[in-house]
């Protein structure tokens, strides 16, 4: 039977239209739920271990958006000029001379990371 | 022509820099030096850098000692990052009108006309502040009725504080507005480069102000149709519209200059694949096939017995398959390669582009889609690889070349939005 080519390459018979060929079909996408802004959404690594209790653990992937205000008990990404690294803590807790970075809006922990190992 | 236009250019002050800080807010206040990755030389310099009296262009080993002596920190060019602070400021600048041109990486023009906007200096510092919020890095702004006025408006902006980043050719004083043309050297306005310039201070103009005082027959026998415009646009006469966006590439060149001359073909063949590895990388990825590929080599400009060769071919069959192009450029060097010169310089181009589905409509040609198809499978196979395990991974002998002659402190910064193992840190507290 020949081939149509019309459809991505795969190949089509005579028929009902294969679905995967169907470029409006909605899939659910990680961006559309991680991130609001991405003009000003930037990605950070988690250091450190004394938040896992609050279930955030070393080597976690940090979205952290600049567009927001930072406000109440949220959590924020700042620079610590004694340590000269970023730091993360709740609002209450970023020194009055520090400036907000980011505020951050999700972690992200893999169990089984098929990412290639961090360094 | 017109004169009831508004022009606002957004310029990113040291750009470069910028970007480089936004990760490392420690290097605030300090003097910053980014050197292009191929030959070290001088590409951006934060304030601090060019109080020290750093020239643009500067080869990096020249000024060792002086970087040295002051801390420099010096960082050499880390194009994915710029890439895409830039495409983030472009981004966001769509939302404020899409009337853009994005003129360079650092650089957009926005036509503001039909935005009824009442007062300038204030949407400017809207702009101007949001920018920083969101994305994080300075950028100053001139709005004027002309693209060449709005220019010299970001540039006065830059260079006085009190402007605060935003300078506004609107509702400002005739008497300012002269003085401030009177102190803008005439070299520094758009469009007048280094030739211009000495030939229009020959003629007793050597200020922005002077210029607007030039009668337009006078601008036109010194500077042609060019000059006329130029002087109407620093008068409020707009001659310049947006460009439309740039379209697709209509042709790729990268090309190298050697560590040290060679008279090595197997350094030129090296050079050739990964000149060509980059540059049908940037094809497939925009989607295109080439028709026709070359190269070109030459020794050195500044010695004598200066010689330039070029080759190039056209294929029956448009292809972006790397291992082809290489191929084929290699028996080409093979015909062309002189054992007797010294090479300097060498560039491959691929251009005569056209889509993939330009290809389709081929079908019925000569022009063999299965192979079509097996090499883009191959190429994309390649292509993930390579965005997966991060580029350099698989190099070429001549990429090692350029290492022998770059500053040992120089660094490149991690790739912080391009490679999830490179991205920044941040420790709980």
């Amino acid at each position: 039977m020949p081939k149509d080519r019309e459809h991505d390459g795969v190949s089509v018979h005579a028929g009902f239209p294969n679905p995967a060929t169907d470029r409006s079909l909605l899939t659910l996408d990680f961006n559309q739920l991680l991130i609001q802004h991405t003009v000003s959404t930037y990605m950070f690594r988690i250091r450190g271990n004394d938040w896992e209790g609050e279930g955030v653990f070393d080597n976690d992937i940090a979205v952290v958006d600049r567009a927001l205000d930072p406000r109440g008990n949220d959590v924020v990404i700042w620079w610590n000029e004694g340590g000269g690294e970023f730091a993360v803590s709740r609002l209450q807790a970023m020194p009055k001379e520090a400036s907000c970075w980011g505020v951050l809006t999700a972690t992200i922990h893999q169990f089984r990371s098929f990412q290639r190992e961090q360094k | 022509m017109s004169k009831n236009s508004v022009f606002a250019l957004i310029d990113c002050n040291n750009f470069f820099v910028s970007c480089e800080r936004l990760f490392r807010p420690d290097l605030d206040g300090k003097p910053v030096v980014v050197l292009s990755s191929n030959d070290g030389c001088v590409v951006a310099r934060s304030n601090e850098a060019k109080r020290l009296g750093i020239p643009m262009g500067a080869p990096a080993f020249k000024w060792r000692y002086l970087f040295n002596e002051h801390d420099v920190q010096l960082f050499s060019a880390n194009f994915e990052i710029y890439g895409d602070i830039s495409k983030r400021i472009t981004n966001l600048l769509t939302t404020v009108t899409p009337r853009i041109e994005v003129y360079s990486v650092d650089e957009s023009f926005l036509d503001l006309t039909a935005l009824g906007i009442r007062d300038y200096q204030a949407w400017g510092r809207t702009v101007r502040e949001s920018i920083m919020k969101n994305v994080g890095v300075p950028v100053s702004i001139g709005i004027a009725p002309s693209k060449t006025l709005a220019k010299l408006a970001s540039e006065i902006a830059k260079q006085h504080d009190e402007f605060d980043g935003v300078m506004s050719f609107f509702g400002i004083a005739p008497a300012m507005r002269d003085d401030l043309l009177h102190q803008m050297p005439v070299g520094e306005v758009w469009g007048i480069g280094w030739r211009l310039a000495p030939k229009l201070r020959a003629e007793g103009i050597s200020t922005a102000l002077a210029l607007t005082h030039m009668r337009p027959q006078h601008a036109g026998q010194l500077m042609g149709v060019h000059g006329r415009q130029l002087v109407a646009e620093l008068n409020g006469t707009a001659c310049h519209p947006l460009t439309r966006e740039h379209e697709a590439a209509k042709s790729i060149m990268r090309s190298r200059t050697f560590g040290e001359d060679t008279n090595k073909e197997y350094v030129l063949e090296s050079a050739i694949a990964t000149l060509t590895s980059q540059a049908a990388f940037k094809l497939r990825r925009e989607g295109l096939l080439a028709r026709r590929i070359g190269f070109f080599t030459e020794t050195n400009r500044h010695k004598p017995g200066y010689r330039r060769w070029v080759r190039e071919l056209r294929l029956g069959q448009p292809t972006a398959d790397s291992g082809q192009i290489i191929s084929l450029l290699v028996q080409e060097l093979g015909q062309a390669f002189l054992p007797s010169q010294y090479y300097h310089r060498l560039g491959v181009f691929l251009y005569d582009l056209g889509n993939e589905d330009a290809l389709q409509t081929d079908l019925l040609g000569k022009v063999s889609t299965s192979k079509h198809d097996r090499d883009a499978a191959r190429m994309q196979a390649l292509d993930h690889i390579n965005t997966k395990i991060g580029k350099g991974k698989i190099y070429y002998a001549a990429e090692r070349l350029a290492e022998s002659w770059r500053p040992k402190h120089q660094i490149r910064s991690p790739r912080y939005v391009s490679s999830w193992s490179e991205l920044p840190e941040a420790k709980i507290i």
